[in-house]
């Protein structure tokens, strides 16, 4: 599976290159916006410095090169001819949903030069502007996107900032969206632009457009301060939830003998959907025990400095119930993952032994400081109690 | 008038009694915003510590260094002395109480340095700690009343420690113990609760007894991080303060305030540091320990009762730990004792710059101390003492702490090459 992600990326790299040289142009290394970037525009009004207007557009900074997750999932059509918002062409993505890389979920960032995934001083310095605002639309509407971002390309020459809005419900008509980057380090951007969605907020896959993605100088934009989160705030909901919270991409220990589902049907506590585990005990990679955590973003090992403020939560509760009942888990949590930006907090229940019916838990987190928390949820079992393996289901995993 | 002549005959008459009873030698104050100063001879006291365990290299933990012949303690001592160090830690004193005593008398009389006496309250005993058991539980208590008694009127006693991270045997991490009531619960989070309250109330009891025969020294619970410690909010209200064993990499995070809202009591950090041997790139990285041990310095003085911004209740720090200990990656090898071993036996991401390690094992146990020994090279019969960066770093730190607590806390660090 590597190897295939290997050889797609040098293809696109491949790609990449002719395009870059066809765009000699296009400022590099770290160029400053300066009033002739934005064309007949005088300094500090009406500033813009465009991301993607229409196709071969003069002003196009970036290129849509950066594929994440099931990168085979997604088509992309830059020059998509009907109904865009403006110009001649707009951007259709189609999401085939069928987890070509087995990840669940899909995305694209737009680069300077394509495919710089940090190792080239490729980014602009974008500071005199405070928000990016593209347009955006669902082929039928409805369709669910986990989030638009600016920014968070790591590496040697990292982003100057990560800041990501969402998830968004399209309609099936044009619409504008913003994200507020008044306050933010724009000192060097080469991350201009992503979008994510998932597979099980659309599970039949979806098609949206795209259009008129620039960022902007707004005077009467203000600083958002931290978000605190309100409550409910849902880890897990129904697959198809847009309120879902974090991903369960943390797997550890004995991770082979985990197999995760989170669409199951077979008796969900609540709406059509829960999650299925099954953990068969067989010690894949030696370590006799498995967990894991949902985390924001995924595979945030406590690495990235993101996770919800969750300071107005009194305590997580969810559903839980094993396949046969006895089965143990010898931990639930929330927080405690651990690095150079670690949850503000943890709190634990456990060993539990789970009923054959569904039954609620409550992790106490009165008195908790619950301001930073990357890892919204997670379990751990081991063979010693669990000889057999075990089989949970879990479901409506919320803080309140 | 006569009865207000009397009253106020009996307020003078009992300041005058306040006044004159002499003050334990060492005690904690609590001041009137609730915060806690460590004081001895009425003046107040940072814990400015190392954990102190100078075991040759090509020895084990059963080498009994308070008879060494060379007397390793002087040597360190000096070298603690000239750093800031004020306090050493020891987990457990040696078998021969005079030897004991001459250690803690040159430590203090020729350095000023006090000890934190500990005992392991049998936490290592074969086949587990019985703490459900009387008998078990009689040995120990006499055990440790032994060693007070012994050792309470040398000056350099600064307080007494009980156990480390024997909380870990009550959910079961480690030497894990249990009883028939216990076993015969069914409801497994009731097990462990159980079992903390047997732990807690026993330390309690413990702590009762000593302070009846010594009311000079504090008692301290030992505690791996906080947990348990809600429990012992209930049962063990009896100890002066709580000595936890914290690794959290750069910063302690929440964990002052989240004392204060569980059990609050006076926190001494009684053990925490970081290695300085880099798993991922496989060489010794003396920055990388000086970072983290600086950081975790700037945060200890920022809880400190003077600083007004934060929450006050933390006494002091002890680092883990002064020399490196050349057994402890395989204890049951003789030979190994004699290799400064580089793999890592554990893992620990807020330790991260080298969490990228094979199978993420980052924490080198033999590479602790912020003194190196070299065994090749001799002094006055002991292994060479090479400090580290981390010690030339504290040292200037401990000069004036407040310059660096004025510094941008943000803990950005360039990666530095390794030395």
């Amino acid at each position: 599976m590597k190897k295939l992600f290997i050889l797609a990326m040098l293809m696109l790299m491949s790609v990449g290159c002719v395009v870059a040289e066809e765009s000699a142009a296009v400022p590099a290394g770290g160029a400053t916006v300066a009033a002739s970037d934005t064309q007949n525009a005088p300094a500090g009004q009406n500033k813009e410095f465009i991301v993607y207007t229409d196709k071969n557009a003069r002003g196009s900074h970036f290129f849509p090169s950066g594929w994440i997750g099931d990168f085979g999932d997604l088509k992309l059509n830059d020059q998509y001819a009907n109904n865009p918002h403006s110009g001649t062409t707009c951007i259709q993505f189609v999401y085939s949903a069928k987890k070509s890389q087995n990840q669940g979920w899909a995305g694209c960032y737009w680069q300077n030069p394509a495919n710089n995934w940090g190792s080239k001083k490729g980014g602009f310095d974008l500071t005199g502007m405070n928000k990016l605002t593209f347009w955006a639309r669902g082929e039928k509407g409805g369709e669910l996107i986990k989030k638009f971002s600016v920014g968070g390309i790591k590496g040697v020459y990292p982003d100057s900032l990560s800041v990501e809005m969402g998830p968004v419900e399209l309609t099936d008509s044009w619409k504008e969206y913003s994200i507020n980057l008044a306050g933010k380090d724009v000192s060097y951007v080469n991350g201009a632009f992503c979008g994510v969605t998932t597979s099980d907020l659309n599970s039949q896959g979806c098609t949206f457009y795209l259009d008129d993605i620039k960022f902007e100088f707004d005077p009467s934009l203000k600083e958002e301060g931290p978000k605190k989160e309100s409550m409910p705030f849902y880890v897990f909901s129904d697959s198809s939830s847009a309120n879902n919270h974090f991903f369960p991409s943390g797997w550890m220990g004995d991770y082979g003998d985990l197999k995760l589902e989170q669409s199951s049907k077979e008796d969900p506590y609540l709406g059509d959907t829960c999650i299925k585990i099954t953990y068969n005990g067989k010690a894949a990679q030696g370590a006799r025990w498995a967990g894991m955590y949902w985390q924001d973003p995924p595979n945030n090992w406590a690495t990235i400095d993101k996770g919800y403020d969750l300071s107005a939560a009194s305590k997580l509760t969810f559903w839980a119930r094993g396949a046969k009942g006895g089965e143990r888990i010898e931990e639930f949590k929330v927080g405690g993952l651990m690095g150079e930006y670690s949850d503000s907090d943890t709190a634990t229940i456990g060993p539990v032994i789970l009923n054959k019916d569904w039954t609620q838990y409550t992790i106490d987190l009165k008195g908790k400081d619950m301001t930073k928390i990357i890892g919204g949820f997670a379990w751990a079992t081991n063979i010693d109690v669990n000889p057999e393996g075990a089989t949970l289901y879990l479901d409506e995993i919320k803080y309140e | 008038m006569a009865g207000v002549l009397c009253a106020g005959i009996a307020v003078f008459l009992l300041f005058l009694w306040m006044s004159v009873q002499p003050r334990p030698a060492v005690y904690i104050r609590k001041l009137k915003n609730n915060r806690y100063k460590l004081m001895t001879g009425n003046r107040p006291y940072v814990v400015k510590g190392v954990c102190y365990n100078p075991i040759p290299v090509g020895s084990s933990h059963d080498y009994d260094w308070w008879s060494d012949p060379y007397k390793p303690w002087l040597v360190d001592g000096k070298l603690m002395k000239d750093m800031g160090i004020n306090t050493v830690r020891i987990y457990q004193s040696g078998e021969n109480p005079e030897q004991v005593k001459k250690v803690l008398k040159d430590l203090f009389n020729l350095f000023g340095i006090r000890v934190v006496m500990g005992n392991w309250l049998g936490f290592w005993e074969y086949p587990c700690p019985f703490y459900g058991d009387k008998d078990f539980q009689q040995r120990v208590k006499s055990e440790v009343l032994e060693m007070v008694k012994t050792y309470k009127d040398e000056p350099g006693i600064l307080l007494w420690i009980l156990g480390n991270e024997n909380n870990y045997s009550c959910q079961g991490n480690i030497n894990p113990w249990s009883t028939d009531e216990i076993d015969a619960e069914p409801d497994l989070q009731k097990q462990r609760f159980m079992r903390f309250q047997i732990y807690y109330s026993f330390i309690n009891e413990v702590a009762q007894e000593i302070h009846k025969i010594d009311p000079n020294h504090p008692v301290a619970l030992g505690n791996g991080e906080l947990i348990g410690l809600d429990v012992a909010n209930q049962y063990c209200r009896d100890v002066d303060l709580v000595a936890c064993v914290i690794y959290r990499g750069k910063t302690f995070g929440n964990m002052f305030r989240s004392l204060r809202a569980t059990f609050d009591k006076p926190l001494l950090i009684s053990e925490f540091g970081a290695d300085s041997f880099n798993a991922e790139l496989l060489k010794e990285d003396q920055n990388m320990q000086a970072f983290f041990l600086e950081a975790q310095w700037r945060q200890i003085y920022e809880n400190l009762s003077d600083n007004p911004g934060e929450e006050g209740n933390c006494i002091g720090g002890i680092i883990f730990e002064w020399t490196d200990e050349w057994w402890k990656h395989n204890s049951y090898d003789p030979e190994s004792w004699k290799i400064h071993d580089t793999e890592s036996n554990w893992s620990n991401g807020s330790y991260y710059f080298d969490i990228k390690a094979n199978g993420n094992k980052n924490m080198n146990e033999e590479w602790f101390g912020i003194v190196a020994v070299n065994p090749a090279e001799k002094e006055g019969g002991l292994d060479k003492r090479i400090p580290r960066k981390a010690y030339y770093v504290l040292r200037e730190f401990w000069k004036n702490p407040a310059a660096y607590l004025k510094k941008n806390s943000n803990n950005s660090r360039k990666k530095e090459s390794a030395n």
